[in-house]
């Protein structure tokens, strides 16, 4: 269920599919661009696919019936309800089976080739296993392994989970993007963006003494790509991190989003934009309200987008055979930091993805489903009901995301990263083999898919740990207090990990490079901004 | 305003265990501007771990629906109606109850 808003592509793109365009917006400088946000730890082959093909997939959504408006430079804006409801839509166009509330588990194989799949009919409770030659996983990011998050519920990285248990690298997985200026409070429109979209237009952010921090003390440059292009979730992130964690903060612990400063027309001509102060279909007009009449909404960055994921090439082939991944569940995209469309990824990888897996499944027999496998895997979720004593799944996922929270945020340093582990490890190899959950009926309980949730979480946010500790600089949305330096020297490196004999593995390699060398330098963050937007000529 | 409590009747149903439906009511401390969702989380963490609500999949964001309710004999969304007093919760009507308030079709 996406929230938001664009399909990026590069602007002569546009004008060769019938948008108005902009000719001087070529693909090489779209892939450039891209690369540069991304830190250059992209994937460049993958890049240049997603590049090649959002031409030819914007059109076949707009053919579809989608909604839009061309920004006028390299996005048509549109809703995710849209896209979503578009997308359905063909799948039942074309007669496909489709199975909802069904929490897939585990991926079955057979020989180190995809077998299956297997998981919980949530509302019946029946495990079920189903034989596929191929599948494709598009569940996603992880974000609510964190307290705080802009993401709906069920992203919990169970699909991460399942693809590293079946031998499956995961990438880049210390890479985390954080929405700022997400509400934090009143409770009903906790973790909504909305003032983020708005201080895109006017607002500023102001810490505890009513003072507009970014404004105050950035570089002016800073300011200006923070508060007018999408490279302000990074800017603003770490900046409104900074105001907290010195005691200038809010008492909910984030700051304050106010427009007690623009001027009442400015407002009513925005009001134009977003008429009755609603947005996708959602109204706003209390808040607005509020905040005209001078009053400061609460808001914190949350967890929002994970650049990581389940490593795949352009082919969207992961390094099971038979198993793909597409969207934001795959990782190496992106690199260090997303600022290009998510729904771009979504509608270029998904195609891709699907005709990789046909192309697979053609030439594939049916394998056996392996009895053993299963009733192992039965016996492994059945487990948590007959256990009396362990703790409970509700005071586990606490746990978990109280480390995500204090250790995996905006900022990491190596003692907090090591203690995430510790915990983390011992949350698995302890607590949750001797998990307990009270409710016996197998319909629709919610404690036995939080314990499935939870053994996810703990997983994903171990690789994340893992790999954030490796990572020994700082790079996009990774930062690291003990390496403040982006070093192009050591790291133009993804981090991988794998399960090898049951344990987690971490290794290293080569990001990989088709037409744009990176600068062989090292740099402070802020040095980096101010060289980026020179690269960026804005 | 501190300390202060509401009584929050919920309605109850298992099909495979139950022969009719019944309500159960639980004290919950209320908290300024909490949501039917809030209150829900609260029951199912501290008090009754078995109560069935939509909340896998639902978006917390006035999108998705899927926490629909009945409260007060009043249809809304659990993520955003807010509780300001003592509520019945009921699931939506007419439509077949998988558990407690979840039901089928939405």
């Amino acid at each position: 269920m996406m929230a938001g808003a664009d399909i990026t592509l590069d602007g002569s793109g546009a004008a060769r599919i019938g948008l108005p365009g902009n000719e001087a917006d070529t693909a090489e400088r779209f892939f450039h661009d891209i690369l540069v946000q991304g830190y250059y730890l992209n994937n460049q082959k993958m890049v240049e696919t997603y590049v090649r093909d959002a031409p030819a997939r914007t059109k076949e959504m707009i053919e579809w019936g989608m909604n839009y408006i061309w920004d006028g430079k390299r996005a048509i804006l549109t809703q995710g309800t849209n896209v979503n409801r578009i997308l359905i839509e063909q799948l039942k166009k074309r007669e496909l089976a489709i199975k909802n509330d069904f929490y897939v588990t585990d991926i079955l194989t057979d020989a180190q080739c995809v077998a299956g799949i297997i998981g919980i009919d949530i509302n019946s409770g029946a495990i079920q296993a189903i034989r596929s030659k191929a599948v494709v996983v598009a569940t996603g990011g992880w974000q609510r392994a964190y307290s705080f998050t802009s993401a709906p519920g069920g992203l919990t990285g169970a699909m991460h989970a399942a693809a590293y248990r079946a031998g499956a690298e995961l990438v880049n997985m210390e890479m985390v993007t954080f929405c700022p200026n997400v509400i934090l409070w009143p409770p009903a429109l906790r973790g909504d963006i909305f003032p983020y979209i708005l201080i895109e237009m006017f607002g500023d952010l102001l810490e505890k003494h009513g003072r507009p921090f970014l404004r105050d003390e950035y570089d002016p440059s800073i300011y200006r790509i923070a508060t007018t292009t999408e490279w302000n979730k990074l800017i603003f992130s770490i900046a409104a991190t900074k105001v907290v964690l010195r005691g200038d903060g809010s008492p909910r612990g984030g700051t304050y989003y106010s427009i007690k400063n623009v001027p009442i027309n400015i407002l009513e001509e925005a009001e134009k934009i977003y008429p009755g102060w609603r947005w996708l279909r959602t109204d706003f007009s209390d808040l607005m309200n509020w905040l005209r009449a001078g009053n400061a909404v609460e808001v914190a960055p949350a967890a929002h987008y994970m650049e990581g994921g389940i490593a795949v090439n352009e082919h969207a082939e992961t390094n099971v055979r038979g198993l793909y991944a597409a969207g934001e569940c795959s990782g190496g995209l992106f690199g260090a930091n997303r600022v290009a469309s998510a729904i771009t990824q979504i509608l270029v990888q998904g195609a891709i993805a699907g005709k990789s897996a046909s192309a697979y499944s053609k030439k594939r027999k049916v394998t056996k489903l392996d009895d053993a496998q299963i009733t192992k895997i039965e016996r492994h979720l059945t487990r948590p009901f007959f256990q009396k004593e362990g703790p409970s799944p509700i005071e586990l996922k606490k746990r978990i995301r109280a480390t995500a929270d204090a250790n995996l945020w905006v900022f990491r340093n190596a003692s907090g990263l090591k203690q995430a582990v510790s915990e983390l490890e011992s949350i698995l190899t302890r607590d949750v083999p001797r998990s307990s959950i009270r409710t016996q009926t197998r319909t629709y309980n919610k404690e036995w898919i939080d314990i499935v949730e939870v053994e996810a979480m703990a997983q994903v946010l171990l690789a994340s740990a893992h790999s954030a500790l490796i990572r020994n600089e700082s790079r996009g949305v990774h930062n690291r207090t003990d390496f403040p330096q982006t070093d192009n020297q050591r790291w133009l490196r993804e981090v991988l990990v794998r399960q090898v004999n049951g344990k987690m593995s971490l290794t290293t390699r080569p990001i990989t490079v088709t037409k744009l060398k990176p600068p062989r330098v090292k740099f402070a963050f802020e040095d980096g901004i101010i060289m980026a937007v020179k690269e960026l000529g804005e | 305003m501190e300390n202060k409590k509401i009584k929050v009747k919920i309605f109850r149903f298992d099909p495979a265990a139950d022969s009719s439906s019944y309500y159960q009511t639980y004290e919950v401390p209320w908290t300024p501007r909490m949501t039917v969702m809030d209150v829900l989380d609260y029951v199912y963490e501290n008090l009754d771990p078995s109560l069935a609500y939509h909340s896998h999949t639902s978006c917390h964001r006035r999108i998705c629906a899927r926490c629909n309710v009945t409260v007060n004999k009043k249809a809304g969304l659990s993520c955003h109606t807010e509780v300001n007093g003592d509520i019945t919760i009921d699931p939506l009507p007419r439509l077949k109850v998988i558990r407690d308030l979840v039901v089928e079709g939405l």
